[in-house]
């Protein structure tokens, strides 16, 4: 793993009004390096993918992308809103999964795929459909390219959504609790395609219920609790001798 | 009594009749496109989160849905040339009003219509890298479109018959070109008759087209 981290976050606040949910967070996510992020409910994990995108605002502190700011322009003492098409640029490259998978309803499996390619990098649409052939084909949806996401199952769905953020060959991907909305029985599928991804090398921050799968497939592992994270490890320390008493009586819940 | 209806007459004064109509089509078209175009702009202003943008165009969005729209096109014939120095003619004023009135209650539509589509649906958007507008035109709005449909159908309907209010600056739409044949026949029963059959035609077609539409816009999702 490479010294510059591919995501960098510092002291990260963010609130809702009165409401603040993320108080100060740290974290460096390496090249190729997974990071699983979990914790209970209410406890800040989506707001917090959701600001590494910039999908939030946030009111303190920096999150940085391949060494770009992700949001705000501190420069010169003040701290800017970045405009809204650099960070959309940004954006781009930094790919992201959705427990409700998301789909656009009135597009088909391919023009899902290629409409990132087609209209943000303004692709030729022949070589945005042969990747995304190609893609569909790695997650098992081949011959699905030209039918409605309705028509799929969740599990289904959920890999048409990866694919879809994978169309736009991102540098990293955010999953959002992937799996969480799906069918016991579709779970293997979805983690089966995010093993794949994790095995060839991409940057994955994943939020999840899964312990089998952090266990197993991540580097890293995070527990937040009330917009804080409590304790962080390697797997193999975090789920056999953890420290702190919330991320124990945590664990001993979902294990 | 027995009144004597003397229906022929209506054909005497068929090009008349059919002068008025193509008045009436114009001002609903060019108030429709209008009301559309700023309708989008001042419905998509309304659901900003900035309140530089929502504020104004909340206010006129109220503005205009809670004063009587004869009393907008009289304002616009008579009180705004006292204002600005500029004085439409009456067509012009029509047009331009009933534009401005349709735009407020279609920017309302379009705000609901936008505003039902799930939120994660802009974030999904927003995510592989579009730009606010481009999630709008190619993701929100395509959805939204569907579910406008039927309340659009409503408004369109309605701008047809408040095109009949163009009748009171005189500008020459149906009903005005109906008084003006009546003031020559002494013949109002038949000649009113005529008029509410002719809105009849001429709306029931556009709303069986705007079915249709529907109709195959719901198919295809
Ligand atoms: N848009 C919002 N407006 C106001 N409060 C919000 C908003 N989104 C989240 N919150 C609040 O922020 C807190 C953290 O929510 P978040 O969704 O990040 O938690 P989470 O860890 O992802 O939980 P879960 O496991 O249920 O998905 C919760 O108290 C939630 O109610
Ligand atoms: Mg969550």
């Amino acid at each position: 793993m490479s010294a510059e981290p591919v995501i960098q976050i510092r002291n990260l606040h963010k609130s809702f009004g009165e409401l603040t949910v993320l108080h100060g967070i740290d974290l460096s996510v390496a090249k190729g390096e997974v990071l699983a992020i979990i914790g209970p409910s209410g406890s800040g994990k989506s707001t917090l993918l959701r600001c590494i995108n910039r999908l939030e605002d946030y009111q303190e502190g920096t999150i940085e992308f391949l060494g770009q700011s992700m949001g705000y322009d501190i420069s010169g003492g003040r701290r800017r809103p970045l405009p809204e098409a650099v960070i959309a640029k940004r954006r781009a490259r930094l790919g992201m999964v959705f427990q409700n998978f998301n789909l656009f309803p009135h597009k088909t499996v391919m023009e899902n795929l290629i409409e990132g390619p087609i209209i943000v990098k303004r692709e030729a649409r022949e070589q945005a459909r042969k990747r995304a052939m190609t893609l569909l084909s790695k997650v098992g949806l081949a011959e699905k390219a030209d039918i409605y996401p309705n028509r799929l199952s969740g599990g289904q769905q959920q890999r048409a959504a990866i694919a879809r953020a994978l169309a736009m060959e991102p540098e990293a991907m955010l999953f959002d609790e992937p799996t969480s909305s799906l069918d016991p029985e579709l779970v293997g599928e979805v983690l089966e395609v995010m093993k794949a991804l994790a095995r060839e090398g991409m940057t994955m921050v994943v939020v999840t219920h899964e312990m089998g799968f952090a266990r197993e497939v991540a580097h890293q592992v995070v527990m937040m609790d009330r917009g804080v994270i409590v304790e962080s490890g390697v797997p193999a320390d975090f789920f056999s001798r953890p420290k702190e008493q919330r991320t124990r009586d945590f664990l001993s819940k979902v294990l | 009594m027995t009144y004597s209806w003397h229906l022929e007459m209506i054909w005497d004064y068929r090009q008349v009749f059919a002068r008025g109509v193509v008045v009436t089509l114009q001002l609903t078209i060019i108030a429709l496109a209008c009301g559309v175009v700023l309708g989008l702009v001042f419905g998509l202003m309304r659901g900003a989160r900035n309140w530089l943008l929502s504020m104004p165009a909340m206010i006129y969005i109220e503005t205009f849905r809670s004063t009587p729209t004869l009393v907008q096109l009289v304002w616009i014939y008579y009180a705004l040339p006292m204002l600005t120095g500029v004085q439409l003619s009456a067509f012009n004023s029509v047009a331009l009003g009933l534009g401005l009135h349709t735009a407020a209650y279609l920017a309302e539509i379009f705000r609901a219509g936008v505003n039902s589509i799930d939120r994660g649906q802009m974030m999904a958007a927003k995510a592989i890298g579009m730009t606010y507008f481009q999630a709008m035109r190619r993701i929100i709005l395509p959805q939204a479109t569907r579910r406008m449909v039927p309340p659009f159908i409503n408004e369109f309907a309605t701008l047809i018959k408040l095109t009949s209010l163009g009748s009171v600056v005189a500008v020459p739409e149906i009903l005005h070109e109906a008084n003006n044949v009546i003031s020559a026949t002494f013949r109002p029963l038949e000649v009113y008759t005529a008029v509410a059959v002719v809105f009849a035609l001429i709306a029931c077609p556009m709303i069986f087209v705007a079915r249709l539409l529907e109709r195959m816009l719901t198919a295809r999702s």
